[in-house]
């Protein structure tokens, strides 16, 4: 056992670098950055130098909207924003707001929308900062904000994302879809005749799913056929699951990370062939 | 909420105590500096992923260690063919004169099947106990048991010291 020993303390004296400790810190620290994370630089830019005057006379706002150019990029702006930034905890909250919509009814509901759920977001944080605080301390952060999906003559995706961390990170996102012509709100029941959309939609995610996991070992996600046993498979879509209508007029249905998939795969979303859909589809209008 | 909060701070102060622990541990299976630092850095991103997963603080010590054993065979198989040996272990080969007993003996251990090798480091060198052996390596403690004493066995260790300290823990 004395051979065994001194191996023992030679592997006690293997040398440990410097640097592990803020690799470790910083492993510990990085929040997974995502998709949702790049943000369109140049629009957000182009959105703060707008900020303070559209947000303090609608005047001003009025008169940048009648400009045709420039009347397109104030459809979206940040309206507010929330930050907290203390060592171990950091929030950053943007509230994003739509002018330029003639529909005032449409814009105002928006908006309140907008604003009460960040307001709220931002209020929880401050009391889960509290909590943490009294409990010892700890890491705690959110990152919220927007991001324009699609934005062309006809219509506007919103994209607004959530990122919690704690430790961990989770992402959460919502979408909203106008019709700019139109100037009404889309929601997903409403492109189809009748509900049987969901299955149609569902069966064809579960298929770009395996397929994609068989082209890659390194995707995987929570389906069934898999050869795999899958405890708590995606079986369907939510009648209102989170989607959008990306620039090419096709339906992008999107997922939460942790909602069909491990953590790593983060945010993930599926294009739906539009002859998958066509039979339920209302019209060509929106989706083509 | 609260819960899977208190999970995290549980994992976040075991990796920042236990650092050079999981450190050396996956140095032993990849043997060089650089590589060492990937598979801690990269065990605790996987860690950090799939955390939500652990509804128990007791089990994050044997699950990180799964998780840098693991990380550690996929990092040793990406970089098969090549093992940058560093100055300390050259001036190892160069230097010693009573060391080769034990370089046989490291030897040795190294070409113990996978299995047996981790149960020896995560015995001795780890000092883990049977029962968080098994949770590492999603096996029952009696064959733990089995093979720890089957590898020493392989490696003519006298048992006494390794008989006595296993039933400290039965």
């Amino acid at each position: 056992m004395n051979r065994m020993k001194q191996l023992i303390k030679e592997y006690q004296n293997i040398e440990i670098p410097e640097e592990l400790h803020t690799v470790v810190e910083q492993a510990l620290r990085q929040k997974k950055k995502r998709k949702p994370k790049k943000m369109y630089i140049g629009f957000a830019v182009a959105a703060i130098l707008f900020i303070s005057s559209v947000n303090t006379s609608s005047t001003i706002a009025h008169a940048f909207s009648d400009i045709p150019v420039l009347g397109k990029m104030v459809n979206l702006i940040t309206f507010r924003e929330y930050r907290v930034n203390e060592d171990t905890y950091n929030a950053n909250i943007k509230v994003p707001a739509v002018t330029n919509l003639d529909n005032k009814e449409l814009e105002k509901s928006l908006n309140e929308k907008y604003l009460q759920e960040n307001e709220k977001l931002y209020q929880e944080f401050l009391k889960d900062m509290e909590e943490v605080k009294k409990s010892g301390g700890g890491h705690l952060g959110i990152d919220s904000g927007y991001e324009i999906k699609t934005d062309n003559e006809q219509l506007l995706s919103i994209a607004r994302y959530n990122v919690n961390t704690v430790g961990s990170s989770s992402t959460t996102m919502k979408f909203d879809t106008i019709d700019k012509k139109n100037q009404i709100l889309i929601n997903l029941p409403s492109l189809f005749e009748d509900e049987d959309y969901v299955d149609v939609i569902s069966e064809n995610i579960k298929e770009q799913m395996r397929a994609q996991m068989k082209a890659n070992p390194e995707v995987s996600y929570w389906v069934s056929g898999i050869g795999e046993e899958v405890f708590d498979s995606f079986e369907k879509i939510g009648k209102e699951q989170n989607f959008y209508i990306n620039n090419q007029g096709k339906l992008v249905i999107s997922f939460d990370k942790y909602e069909v998939s491990p953590g790593f795969m983060g945010v993930v979303e599926f294009i739906i062939p539009t002859d998958v859909i066509q039979d339920q589809l209302v019209s060509n209008e929106y989706i083509k | 909420m609260f819960k899977k909060r208190k999970i995290e701070k549980a994992f976040i102060q075991f990796v920042t105590e236990n650092e050079a622990n999981l450190y050396r541990f996956a140095y032993n299976y990849v043997k060089n500096q650089q590589d060492a630092l990937d598979v801690v850095q990269e065990s605790i991103r996987k860690g950090l992923c799939s955390i939500h997963k652990i509804e128990d603080v007791s089990v994050i010590k044997s699950w990180m260690y799964r998780i840098v054993i693991n990380t550690s065979i996929d990092s040793i198989r990406k970089h098969k063919k090549v093992h940058p040996m560093e100055s300390e272990a050259i001036e190892h080969l160069l230097g010693g004169t009573d060391k080769y007993e034990n370089i046989d003996l490291k030897n040795a251990i190294e070409s113990l099947p996978h299995n047996y090798h981790a149960i020896i480091f995560l015995r001795f060198f780890e000092d883990l106990k049977i029962e968080e052996i098994a949770k590492v390596l999603e096996e029952n403690a009696n064959t733990i048991k089995t093979r720890l004493y089957r590898a020493l066995k392989l490696l003519r260790i006298e048992l006494e010291d390794g008989i006595q300290e296993d039933q400290r823990y039965e």
